[in-house]
């Protein structure tokens, strides 16, 4: 009954504190669409963006064609046919217009056509001891220029080059598959010799290593919103120590702790009305992701098929960051240094954990750094079950940090507390 | 000459902070009978809320001892808090909440529920002219009106000892009167003993069958109050005090 009392007097206090709701509610939903939204440019030029590609074909013949084709296939280009000169393509790419420019001068699937067919034919030749059929085929290689924005790294240049230069020799074995069969036609005719066919001998399987193959990209959506509901949830000890601080301030402490056993019953209802404020605050977050961002065209939340493990993440990360607000409103002596000291301690624990700027992007020394943040923590077990699907049993360790987390500071506001009344 | 009980025995208790020159209270010994009116008076400074903090179980005193209805504070905090009511100095209420949602709060916090504790807080309301004013938000009162509450939240568990920390501060004189009152009938008809600071004196002289000056930590004097003035051959308890504790100013 007195515990029940105590969370009724919180939820009436809290109810009609009419900025304290708006700091709970509204400020953390307004972050999180805001960020998203200024964030999801970043996330998509990281994650799904097209490349920008410059192709001017010289060619019109198989090789463009061949090219186009195997590039649209990737789905990571965004091509854009135009006739202009080397000059004019170099320029485009430099004013940051595409990131890859491709010149395919003319006649160039002809050459190759014909060079494959000189290869074939000497080789042929070669087999029969028919000298007079030997054709002396031009080594030089046939010019295919790329212009790469200046902004682009050495390994992303790499990577299209090596793609091209597998597309291109695909290409030239196409054609001297072809040259072959006809040359062996030709020179076999009772044979009647089947043709060669160009198979691939090995195929590459590509599977996400998550236990049901999902494959979801993380994306602004994705990593905003469980970021910034940890981050709300810690705001959350700033009106809860303010809380405890106005008690002690306005004498209802002492008269509280002058009655048999009751303080226990009050501050434990206050955690736990402060950690269903936080799991509503979670929820608000959870459904703004999946309903509202993708009325704005940002991509919806996926929250992956553990329902129970989210809540028990959202449970141990709310309790954490009650227990943080208690320790927050035990140790500090005004409600101006537990703002204050409440506020700049989330701010810097947000930062490092990987609220702001995720911990991928980061650099290593902070990367590591980011694993003593309790914000980090959730945020980790946030990513693994939306993005890993990961289960319960995935998340226990991060589980049992923020619980571990929430009982240190529970232990250090009752140390605290003791060592003030015997001081 | 019969026998009456005491309540509170203070055995020469005293508190040292950490950094502090001198002690805030010095080897302090007094007793309170049961249906006591116990006045300790104190220039500032001169340890008064530290006693009644540890007299409230909230400080562990250096040294000494504290029995209240025959238990040791240090050893038994529960069975001594269960007879005590304390009335801070602060409106101890929460001021968006209405009277009767704060006195409902704290009477479950006593450990009262149900039609018992509620018509304890209409009657409460009723004897000190709030009722109809009862679920208005504490923080649409007035001075006077706050401090009748905080008075009715120590007395909803009908507590043996009340503890009253400047209990009519900033009040109009008529709700300094209806509180006065009320606390003379709860002794009267109850027996209720009450301890009380105040820096109204006369006030105190009227109110108080007994009184304590301390200062600098240390009990100055004590006694019934009619004994004490003639005791120091002064017309009032106001001179008495003057008289013990000087009229230098006691500023920090």
């Amino acid at each position: 009954m007195k515990l029940l009392y105590s969370i009724y007097k919180e939820y009436k206090v809290l109810i009609r504190d009419r900025a304290g709701l708006a700091i709970t509610f509204i400020m953390p939903t307004i972050l999180v669409l805001i960020i998203t939204l200024i964030q999801d440019t970043t996330f998509r030029s990281v994650n799904e963006n097209a490349i920008t590609l410059l192709l001017v074909d010289r060619d019109h013949d198989s090789l463009s064609v061949q090219m186009e084709r195997a590039l649209n296939t990737t789905r990571f280009f965004e091509i854009t046919k135009k006739n202009l000169s080397n000059e004019e393509a170099r320029e485009q790419v430099a004013a940051g217009k595409y990131i890859i420019g491709i010149i395919v001068p003319e006649h160039t699937s002809e050459q190759l056509r014909k060079r494959s067919g000189d290869k074939v034919a000497t080789l042929m030749a070669s087999i029969s001891g028919d000298s007079t059929q030997a054709v002396t085929t031009d080594t030089s290689k046939l010019p295919l220029q790329l212009y790469f924005d200046p902004i682009t790294k050495k390994t992303f240049q790499s990577i299209i080059s090596n793609s091209l230069e597998r597309i291109l020799s695909q290409l030239e074995m196409q054609n001297m598959v072809t040259a072959l069969n006809a040359n062996m036609k030709e020179s076999f005719p009772l044979a009647n010799p089947k043709p060669l066919e160009m198979q691939p001998l090995v195929s590459i399987r590509e599977e996400y290593a998550s236990p049901h193959n999902s494959s979801i990209i993380p994306n602004s959506v994705q990593h905003n919103v469980p970021a910034w509901s940890m981050f709300a949830m810690f705001f959350i000890c700033i009106p809860l120590a303010g809380n405890i601080i106005r008690e002690r301030e306005d004498g209802s402490a002492f008269r509280l702790l002058t009655m048999p056993g009751s303080y226990m019953y009050v501050i434990l209802g206050k955690m736990l009305t402060y950690v269903i404020v936080s799991l509503l605050q979670f929820t608000l977050m959870m459904a703004m992701g999946i309903y509202i961002l993708p009325m704005l065209g940002l991509p919806q939340l996926n929250v992956g098929d553990h329902v129970f493990s989210l809540f028990v993440v959202a449970l141990a990360s709310g309790l954490a960051a009650t227990g943080f607000g208690l320790l927050v409103g035990t140790v500090s002596t005004s409600h101006d240094q537990a703002s204050l000291f409440g506020a700049v301690f989330v701010i810097m624990l947000a930062a490092i954990g990987g609220v702001w700027v995720p911990t991928f992007v980061m650099p290593e020394v902070m990367r590591k750094l980011s694993g003593i943040s309790p914000l980090n923590w959730g945020l980790e077990a946030f990513y693994g079950i939306f993005l890993r699907n990961a289960g319960l049993k995935a998340v226990l360790p991060q589980v049992l940090k923020l619980f571990g987390f929430f009982l240190a500071c529970l232990a250090g506001a009752f140390y605290y507390q003791k060592y003030r009344r015997l001081k | 000459m019969s026998y009456i009980p005491l309540l509170v025995d203070i055995k020469n208790i005293s508190k040292s902070y950490k950094d502090a020159p001198y002690p805030a209270v010095d080897h302090l010994s007094f007793s309170l009978s049961k249906g006591d009116i116990f006045g300790l008076l104190g220039p500032n400074g001169a340890g008064k809320t530290t006693l009644i903090s540890m007299l409230c179980g909230l400080f562990k005193p250096s040294a000494g001892e504290i029995y209240i209805n025959g238990f040791n504070m240090q050893s038994h905090p529960n069975q001594c808090k269960q007879v005590i009511g304390v009335v801070p100095q602060e409106i101890a209420l929460y001021p968006k909440l209405t009277a009767w949602e704060n006195l409902l709060f704290l009477g479950h916090m006593y450990g009262l529920s149900g039609d018992a504790l509620r018509d304890k807080i209409k009657l409460n309301l009723q004897i000190l002219g709030l009722e109809a004013n009862m679920h208005q938000k504490i923080q649409s009162y007035s001075g006077g009106m706050k401090r009748r509450v905080n008075l009715i939240a120590g007395l909803l568990h009908d507590p043996q000892l009340l503890i009253l920390d400047e209990p009519t501060v900033g009040v109009d004189i008529q709700s300094k009167q209806a509180i006065i009152d009320h606390l003379k009938k709860l002794n009267r008809e109850r027996g209720m003993t009450i301890l009380y600071t105040s820096h109204h004196l006369d006030e105190a002289e009227d109110f108080c069958t007994h009184i304590a000056i301390i200062d600098t930590g240390k009990l100055i004097t004590q006694g019934a109050t009619r004994e004490l003035i003639s005791q120091y051959n002064c017309k009032s308890i106001e001179e008495v005090y003057l008289k013990i504790t000087g009229q230098k100013f006691r500023d920090k």
